[in-house]
């Protein structure tokens, strides 16, 4: 019965339970007696602080905290570092301290019996803002965060001798990620046990749990984290929260259970933010339009602070500047800058979407300039031997990029036309995306019924987990869907695991799952060997309770790739854009299951559809947020999806037992590059950068040549 | 998103709500607006005067040829009255563009109206008709046309003391077709630009934009060009003059010829 489950389209197990409403979702955790939390925050985008005034007798208000409170007691959020490069030490303060470096900014915290009691309460206290001028452009700005330069072959000497050399800049908006469930936490300390219990809206549970040891400085032991249902992420529940860790430091200053359940315009303002970069990019190419050189200037805008994950989206960026072609001299340098807006992060695709969109508008550029097909342009030069080792130092580990690209062009049905009411072009933008890294752990064990238990590293938010998780384990120990059981999300129930992110599920968490379950599936056949007469499991659990296994898998990086599509259409009168046709190949190696993989297609295809169209975090001169609900900023609804085709071609990965990729962030990052070429080609040439807005595009077709 | 403290009560009859405005008494209808802006903390009311009890005034009728909507009938009644989509169907094309369906169920005509929303589809297909609003206080009632009443965003000429209790839509001419077009960023998000057009078979029309004014406005000059004889497309391009940015203008342009040939088709 080996493999009948991998491969196939199974509906997700999940889905009956969260249809009926029978989820637990961190607000759903009610503790008795806990105490609310609102945040007073900062209405500057930049200021210092003179003082804090709490007036006398704050009516129902149980607790003000604020940074002298919390002095000793907490340190600044821990920051990560990038190979290579540097970071300095801006880690977000858990409290602002003497400075404001973003409107949003947690500046104090009152506790009170209820949420709107506590911001009654946060709505009296009385701030000291002496304001600062706010730099609100990352290339304005003198202070940098991040920095990292790399230089690979000898891009002087190419520069200097190719035949055409195009250059092009290109800028991504600031996006917000916006779950449907914002942040949130519930903290809990007894003093007896001296345990801290954290339950957390978050990615998974143990970056929490590291987070909250370093900021409290408490061993991990002495913390207990819980992750219950969460209600998406995207990229902005990975890294611990300054306000988490507040709400942690207020239940073992109080003794009380202290919740925070974090609100939209909350959520706006104050969750980090994704995108908000630009770029100045050179290709050299010689007279066979070899690119045989590649030159970029990246700028982040990375907003006030570094939190933990801050300086990683630049950095992927920086790494994939070849994307898919063999470019042998690469010299790429990232500036990571300090701007008076709430911080950057990973969300979805997190550095990836910023490399394919920099390289696949200039590659169309090129191709314009040369007077190629900018098909013609892309298959001269993809990467076709694996493992491929870049001029940036990673290395891909499998693909099959012309299969991709020549899929991508069958299924579009490129169309280009002017009938003077409506302008029609077609655009191709390619990506590979690394993928999988670290480790992931699983524990799996027989129960006495027989059925098979298996604890997780690994934690879902969104992505499948308990049904392509089982359908492995299923097929790998023997059983049907219905006899595995997972366990997910509790840092003292299951092994320590790395996350949720960077589109890593399935080639670590589930090769971690594959490992244990053959593990457990050897000792399970060897008492039944010893037993003989074909024992069924429960057998087998009598007779040997308690047979567990577990594994840790490592591996490198992986690369998932692929090929998109778009055909838009412009109307002349208004300028509204219509994306008639989006094509989506994409490579993520073996596919576990095709409808999940493809519902992961259809998400990331309309995020990045959205960041074409509308979705822009914006801000006033002062650097007050102006995007900060939904009359501010808009989600595409089904109403603006466009037809969507996906197909997959599978290069297996030779580095996972599974030969499995990742296919989380494909359509984030395969969707902005085709777009945008298309609406260059409908405009005859003419580059806009997102969203693409009704203004823009009508402006853009009054210009010559439109 | 919690309100700050505030009075609230829900009175049984207009009579007994009409007393109770004033500086102090904000009317929650359907409550789609009033009540994010509350949990917002931009509307701070001392006292909530709740008309949801008010089943008087949740009527669709025709009398003497001319439509009386109640001010509580809900957006998605107005949706389903058979009456008004055979008789008055500017407004059975014009409620369908406001936000989801889910707020219609619960959103008021009067509460509509009275709100004043820049963007508020109602109110453009409502100048459009030449509707009139009846509003009244304890100390008597009266009747304003719907293009005198909202004065701006937000902003009309119903006192503080002053109910909104009916809106009353003329009767429109034999054969006269009716369009309604807007743009939003999304399905169902606020528009940036609408346009609702009525025109009879005599030329007789009535053309409203949306987003080409700081409020719901008349385009008259289109109206007269419908009434002279001019094309769609001419009348269409007088309906936007000026608007200052050139954008929206086109857009504003672009939107009423939709109406207008929507209206003629």
């Amino acid at each position: 019965l080996s493999g009948r489950l991998v491969g196939r389209p199974v509906l997700r197990r999940e889905d009956e339970r969260i249809l009926r409403g029978n989820t637990r979702y961190l607000d759903d955790i009610d503790p008795p007696g806990a105490a609310q939390v609102a945040f007073v925050r900062s209405p500057f985008a930049h200021a210092r602080i003179g003082g804090i005034e709490v007036p006398e007798g704050l009516e129902g208000a149980v607790r003000v905290i604020t940074a002298g409170d919390v002095q000793g007691l907490v340190d600044d959020l821990p920051v990560q570092s990038i190979e290579g490069g540097s970071v300095s030490d801006d880690g977000h303060p858990v409290l602002a301290r003497d400075e404001v470096r973003y409107a949003g900014q947690p500046v104090a915290a009152v506790l009170a019996d209820t949420r709107a009691i506590a911001e009654d309460a946060a709505g009296a206290i009385e701030v000291d803002y002496e304001p600062l001028d706010p730099v609100l452009d990352a290339r304005a700005s003198n202070v940098r965060m991040s920095h990292w330069h790399r230089v690979g072959g000898d891009v002087e000497s190419v520069f200097t001798s190719a035949a055409h050399v195009v250059r092009a800049s290109h800028a991504l908006p600031r996006l917000a990620p916006v779950p449907m469930e914002p942040r949130g936490a519930i903290a809990s300390y007894d003093e007896a046990d001296d345990l801290l219990t954290v339950w957390v809206s978050a990615q998974d549970s143990h970056r929490q749990l590291a987070g909250l040891a370093a900021v409290l400085g408490r061993p991990e032991d002495s913390i207990h984290v819980i992750v219950p249902d969460v209600g998406g992420a995207f990229g902005s529940k990975g890294a611990p929260a300054p306000e988490t860790m507040l709400v942690a430091a207020a239940a073992m200053l109080t003794g009380r259970t202290v919740k925070w359940t974090e609100d939209r315009e909350e959520n706006f303002v104050a969750s980090y933010q994704g995108r908000g970069m630009e770029a100045e990019v050179e290709l050299a190419l010689d007279a066979e339009a070899t690119i045989v050189g590649v030159r970029a200037r990246v700028w982040a805008d990375l907003g006030g602070y570094l939190m933990p994950t801050t300086a990683i989206p630049p950095h992927t960026t920086a790494m994939l500047m070849c994307g898919v072609y063999d470019i042998q001299a690469a010299d790429v340098e990232v500036f990571g800058m300090r701007t008076n807006k709430v911080p950057t992060g990973p969300y979805r695709g997190a550095g990836r979407p910023e490399a394919a969109y920099f390289l696949e508008c200039t590659v169309d550029i090129a191709a314009r300039e040369l007077r190629m097909d900018p098909l013609e342009l892309r298959r001269r030069n993809l990467i076709r031997d694996f493992p491929y080792r870049t001029v940036l130092g990673w290395t891909y580990d499998s693909g099959d990029y012309a299969r991709c690209l020549e899929r991508a062009e069958e299924l579009i049905r490129p169309e280009r036309s002017d009938d003077g009411e409506r302008v029609i072009g077609t655009g191709f933008g390619m990506y590979v995306e690394r993928a999988g890294g670290q480790f992931e752990t699983a524990d799996a064990e027989l129960l006495p019924t027989g059925r098979l238990l298996v604890r997780s590293g690994s934690s879902p938010h969104g992505q499948g987990h308990d049904t392509t998780f089982a359908q492995i384990a299923a097929d790998r120990f023997g059983v049907g869907l219905d006899d595995v059981e997972f366990r997910f999300g509790d840092s003292r129930e299951v092994p320590r695991g790395v996350g949720t992110f960077a589109s890593r599920s399935v080639a670590m968490g589930a090769s971690a799952v594959a490992q244990a379950v053959d593990a457990l599936r050897a000792k399970c056949e060897a008492v039944a060997d010893r037993l003989g007469g074909g024992p069924s499991l429960a057998d087998v659990a009598e007779a040997e309770p308690g047979l567990r296994a577990s594994a840790r898998f490592e591996s490198d990086l992986v690369f998932s790739s692929g090929a998109y599509g778009a055909v838009v259409e412009i109307e002349r009168a208004t300028g509204r854009p219509r994306v008639l046709r989006l094509v989506a190949v994409d490579d993520a190696g073996v596919i576990v299951n095709p409808l999940l993989a493809e519902g992961q297609v259809i998400g990331g295809s309309a995020q990045g559809l959205g960041e074409c169209l509308v979705e822009e975090a914006t801000y006033d001169d002062e650097g007050n947020p102006t995007f900060a609900s939904f009359i501010g900023y808009s989600l595409l609804t089904a109403a603006e999806m466009p037809e969507l085709l996906t197909e997959f071609v599978e290069s297996p990965s030779p580095l996972n037992p599974l030969g499995a990729k990742g296919i989380g962030e494909g359509g984030a990052i395969g969707t902005p590059p085709a777009v945008s070429n298309a609406v260059a080609d409908a405009l005859g040439g003419i580059r806009l950068d997102p969203p693409f807005s009704e203004d823009k595009l009508w402006r853009a077709l009054r210009e010559p040549g439109a | 998103v919690k309100p700050p403290r505030f009075d609230y009560v829900a009175p049984a009859s207009v009579e007994e709500a009409l007393p109770l405005l004033g500086e102090a008494g904000t009317v929650l209808a359907g409550g789609q607006s009033l009540v994010p802006m509350m949990n917002l903390r931009l509307a701070n009311p001392e006292l909530v005067v709740d008309i949801n009890k008010l089943a008087e005034l949740d009527y669709i009728g025709a009398a003497d040829g001319r439509l009386r909507l109640g001010a509580m009938t809900r957006q998605a009644t107005l949706e389903r009255s058979e009456l008004v989509r055979e008789r008055w169907p500017l407004l059975h094309k014009a409620v369908r563009f406001v936000g989801h369906p889910q707020i219609r169920t619960r959103g008021t005509v009067g509460g509509s109206v009275a709100h004043a929303d820049p963007a508020a589809e109602l109110c453009t297909a409502l100048i459009a008709l030449g509707a009139r609003v009846h509003l009244r206080s304890k100390g008597g009632a009266r009747a304003v046309e719907a293009s005198d009443f909202l004065l701006g965003p937000l902003y009309t000429m119903r006192e503080p003391d002053e109910l909104l209790v009916e809106i009353e839509v003329p009767e429109q001419p034999d054969g006269a077709g009716a369009g309604f077009a807007e743009r939003a960023r999304t399905h169902g998000d606020f528009a940036t630009a609408g346009a609702a057009a009525v025109v009879a078979p005599d030329g007789r029309a009535g053309v409203a934009l949306l987003g080409a004014r700081p409020a719901p406005a008349r385009a008259e000059a289109a109206e007269r060009a419908l009434a002279d004889g001019a094309s769609p497309r001419e009348a269409a391009a007088l309906a936007a003059t000026g608007v200052e940015d050139e954008h929206r203008r086109a857009l504003c342009t672009e939107l009423a010829r939709l109406a207008i040939e929507e209206a003629l088709a």
